[in-house]
């Protein structure tokens, strides 16, 4: 526990200067980000499509090392961290911040190993406000109709976007229902470490289908 | 001889795909209008449909391009711009090597009327850095502008129409970036661009019959724009014409009267439109009532010549 919570308190002190800049999705994104970035092969590629959560992309940079302090606390400043995630970044294959464009991403990049009959993942993590976007849909089919089993997809299943609780702005449930229908492979489970990195050990047993793992937070 | 630009297009993809493994090709479900299913024959493994879906499109392309593949990226102009978006935030701001060639640009798809007819397409990708905008003149231009597209590292957006491609070149020896002059004039220059090259050489030989003298510059690319010729050329005359299927507001007039006010003010008259299109059941019926016509760009010229 105190592992989850140092990275949150280094969350909080990096963003009380800018105005708490999206503090709430970075916070329930910390342990989504973790489990992906310790499941990672040499060969896998993770799409940060909920671009906005960037500064808890930053803390675990800095809790891996690869960022000083002095860069962690230059977030949003001018020539600092960008405030959404920009190609260049470690593990950042391609800029995000516009949201519902990560998981067609994700799937070329599938297809492409297909192609070349190489190996290797393709994570992408969704917010759940970010499903309002119809190109995640079509995504969705793509993946499908495709058979693109190496694409997991994470949804980040906090319950609030950015004006209200997500059920109240554009109803999402039965979430794990209409993945089901657009032939995805789904595993719920809640938003921890531990059980997140279980759900990718399953995922990537699951062959066939694109998998997504809904990440439900606060239960 | 009217050839087709979607003909050239098809067969020059399957022409590019033999010669290089990474070329793939992405279709939202109009390949045989655009003739990307002559590729989809030809290599079924490296075609991609995605369906009636734009936006996706667009972004997968982008994650190939990521992967080093060269995604090529065909749709109708009009239906390409849906994904403006994703073109500006995933292609072009990460400057990825994805190439969006759509058909049916213009009036060229004159019957289905003003929803698929695109004259605002080179405006909006002319704003976006690292886009390089490239529009051929005929048939014969398409493989040999392609090729260098395809070459180049990084986003093109090259603008195609229908079918209605008079030929211009026979075997025309084109340099992305490098515009090419196809006759020299003392009183008027006629930058032109796609179809309207054609139209423009037509306006010159009627302008001799009138004792004026009009250079002819085939503007191929319109980002980067040649500046040097432009402004080399123009010099020597007394009034610039700019001829575009397209909006007057930033497309080719747009990005000649930039330059121009800039560098060396001078007299300009951007031929194109200012309105949505219509239906019609002739191309050429359309280009008249636009007045992108020979005879109407000759009475312009007169009105600020004589």
């Amino acid at each position: 526990m105190s592992e989850a919570l140092d990275p949150r308190t280094k969350l909080q002190s990096m963003l009380q200067p800018v105005n708490n800049f999206h503090l709430e999705s970075s916070e329930t994104c910390l342990e989504i980000l973790s489990a992906v970035l310790e499941e990672k092969g040499e060969k896998d590629v993770v799409i940060l499509s909920k671009g906005h959560s960037a500064p808890a992309f930053y803390v675990m940079l800095h809790e891996m090392g690869l960022l000083s302090d002095e860069e962690l606390y230059s977030f949003a400043d001018i020539d600092g961290l960008p405030s959404h995630v920009i190609r260049g970044l470690p593990f950042i294959e391609v800029s995000s911040g516009s949201l519902g464009q990560g998981l067609s991403v994700a799937n070329g990049i599938a297809m492409a190993k297909r192609i070349d009959g190489e190996d290797g993942y393709v994570y992408v993590i969704l917010g759940d406000g970010e499903l309002d976007e119809g190109q995640v849909w079509e995504a969705a089919m793509t993946a499908s109709h495709h058979r693109l089993d190496r694409v997991v997809a994470i949804v980040d299943r906090n319950y609030f976007q950015l004006t209200g609780g997500t059920e109240e702005i554009l109803s999402k449930e039965p979430l794990a229902d209409k993945w089901r229908a657009f032939g995805w492979e789904v595993i719920e489970v809640p938003n921890r470490k531990e059980e997140l990195k279980k759900a990718l050990e399953t995922a990537k047993k699951l062959v066939g289908r694109p998998k997504i793992i809904i990440a439900r937070w606060g239960v | 001889m009217i050839e087709s630009f979607r003909e050239a297009f098809g067969r020059a993809l399957v022409e590019l795909g033999r010669e290089n493994p990474n070329l793939v090709v992405l279709d939202a479900d109009v390949k045989s209008s655009t003739k990307t299913a002559y590729f989809e024959r030809a290599f079924p493994e490296r075609f991609i449909q995605v369906g009636i879906s734009e936006q996706d499109m667009v972004s997968m392309a982008g994650g190939l391009a990521i992967a080093g593949k060269i995604p090529v990226v065909s749709a109708f102009a009009a239906f390409l711009m849906r994904a403006w978006e994703q073109i500006r935030n995933t292609i072009a701001r990460d400057n990825l090597n994805v190439k969006l060639i759509p058909t049916h640009s213009g009036f060229s798809d004159h019957m289905d009327g003003s929803s698929h007819q695109c004259l605002e397409d080179i405006a909006l990708m002319r704003v976006l850095p690292n886009m390089t905008v490239v529009v051929p003149a005929d048939a014969q231009s398409v493989p040999v502008l392609l090729r260098q597209a395809v070459e180049l590292d990084g986003p093109v957006y090259m603008r195609l129409g229908r079918d209605h491609a008079p030929r211009v070149y026979d075997s025309p020896k084109l340099e992305l970036g490098k515009a090419s002059v196809l006759r020299k004039g003392n009183d008027v220059l006629l930058v032109a661009a796609g179809v309207m090259v054609s139209v423009a050489l037509e306006t010159a030989r009627k302008l001799e019959e009138r004792g004026i003298s009009a250079g002819v510059v085939d503007m191929h690319t319109i980002k980067p724009l040649d500046e040097e010729t432009l402004l080399n050329l123009a010099s020597k005359v007394e009034l610039v014409v700019t001829l575009e299927e397209h909006s007057i507001h930033g497309g080719l007039g747009g990005a000649v009267a930039e330059v121009l006010s800039e560098k060396m003010p001078k007299r300009l008259i951007r031929i194109g439109t200012t309105e949505f299109g219509r239906s019609s059941r002739d191309y050429f019926a359309l280009l008249e009532r636009y007045g992108l016509t020979a005879e109407s760009v000759v009475r312009k010229v007169e009105v600020v010549l004589t």
